[in-house]
């Protein structure tokens, strides 16, 4: 539920300045396993979804903290709140060349993605 | 007065550890306009540091942890600030003083270019100065201060807007009477003038030059180019000009002046008095016969 009122918020505050840019959406999910991970979806602004990208975490001081591969416009990996204690940004370069992102703050992270 | 405050105090401590409520405003004009509306009763800041331009800036996680925290957050909306639909805004403490635009905005020159697996493609968008039309920068102040009535039961909101609104009005008026009912072409240095130029009777020919920086032949040969494909007279600068470039365009006869965006707060003056000024300069250029 949290994700979505996240991403119901995103869409109400988005312009309508770009008719082709990336979109990008991240929350914290609870995994099957107990554990949390970071959903990464992407989307163009088309509505179409990017096939292949790179999904790239920063820590709140601009430490890469890792690379993930972007596949039909999602990506998933594990939270460390530790390392993610500042916040993560969250940037998405896809195969053709556009990119965007997505700053999760430490509100969002114990909200699930949105304040 | 609002620049010295703004860029002294931008963002640099957590609304919670304030005396009076925050106000972050993503641009200038709203910014200016919620210091109006709020008088004494909040402290207004702009989110963006001091010298950038709100529609590029990227945020910091620092900058939006500060910005989440604000009792009010004020966006112009229209796409202005690509960041704002890259971060969570707390919706109720959120107001996007362009909803109500939308039947008023202006779409921007496609732009087709290839790359990728798509293709050739393009990128439309839409003018995001709407302020530089005075009436809609009338509705965004009403927006405005109805959304700090409700967040700001203290500030003297109601008080406050008549006189911002007759500020408009006046800046209304004077656009109204820059060309006499004509249609006069004008060149500026920067497409910022979109809606200005629809409002006040401006032809627009939008040149994409870098502020600050002199052109080089390539760009003077288009401008000149320009000028005479539009009979454009009167070349509108966003910002003063290097000597050079004031030097090498004069060399083409066309008359100069500087009309501050007023995305970023001026260099001398502030909203109102920096916009009267620029238009005083341009109607007495088209009067000279721009």
């Amino acid at each position: 539920m949290r994700p979505l009122l996240a991403a119901a918020l995103m869409l109400a505050l988005a312009g309508p300045a770009s008719a082709h840019r990336v979109n990008v959406f991240a929350s914290v999910q609870d995994a099957a396993d107990g554990t949390e991970v970071v959903l990464v979806e992407a989307k163009f602004s088309t509505g179409r979804i990017p096939a292949l990208g790179e999904v790239r975490v920063e820590d709140a001081q601009g430490t890469v903290l890792a690379t993930y591969p972007l596949q039909d416009g999602a990506a998933r990996f594990p939270l460390d709140r530790d390392a993610a204690a500042g916040g993560l940004a969250i940037t998405v370069s896809t195969d053709d060349d556009h990119e965007g992102y997505w700053l999760l703050t430490p509100s969002d992270l114990d909200s699930g993605g949105g304040s | 007065m609002i620049r010295a405050a703004l860029a002294a105090v931008l963002l640099a401590a957590p609304a919670w550890a304030q005396d009076r409520p925050v106000i972050v405003a993503d641009s200038y004009p709203m910014a200016y306009f919620a210091e109006r509306l709020a008088g004494n009763a909040a402290e207004v800041r702009l989110s963006v540091p001091d010298g950038r331009d709100p529609s590029s800036w990227r945020p910091g996680l620092a900058d939006v942890v500060a910005i989440q925290a604000a009792d009010l957050i004020v966006l112009n909306g229209s796409g202005l600030s690509d960041w704002t639909t890259r971060a969570a805004l707390p919706r109720a403490r959120t107001v996007d003083t362009g909803r109500g635009l939308a039947d008023d905005r202006i779409a921007t020159e496609t732009i087709t270019h290839s790359h990728g697996e798509e293709g050739s493609h393009s990128h439309e968008g839409v003018a995001t100065h709407t302020w530089l039309d005075f009436a809609l920068a009338a509705r965004q102040a009403e927006a405005l201060a109805a959304a700090m009535a409700r967040a700001l039961p203290d500030a003297p909101v109601d008080a406050s807007l008549g006189a911002l609104l007759s500020d408009l009005a006046t800046l209304d008026a004077a656009g109204d009477a820059l060309t006499g009912g004509r249609t006069v072409p004008v060149i500026v240095s920067h497409p910022r003038y979109e809606y200005f130029g629809r409002a006040y009777g401006l032809a627009v020919e939008a040149l994409d030059w870098e502020a600050g920086a002199a052109p080089d032949a390539d760009a003077l040969a288009d401008l000149a180019s320009r000028a005479d494909r539009t009979s454009a007279r009167i070349l509108i600068w966003e910002a003063e000009p290097p000597t050079e470039a004031r030097d090498a365009v004069a060399a083409l006869g066309l008359s100069q002046v500087v009309l501050p965006p007023m995305a970023t707060p001026p260099a001398e003056g502030d909203f109102v008095t920096g916009l009267r000024d620029g238009m005083a300069a341009l109607g007495a250029a088209i009067a000279a016969g721009g």
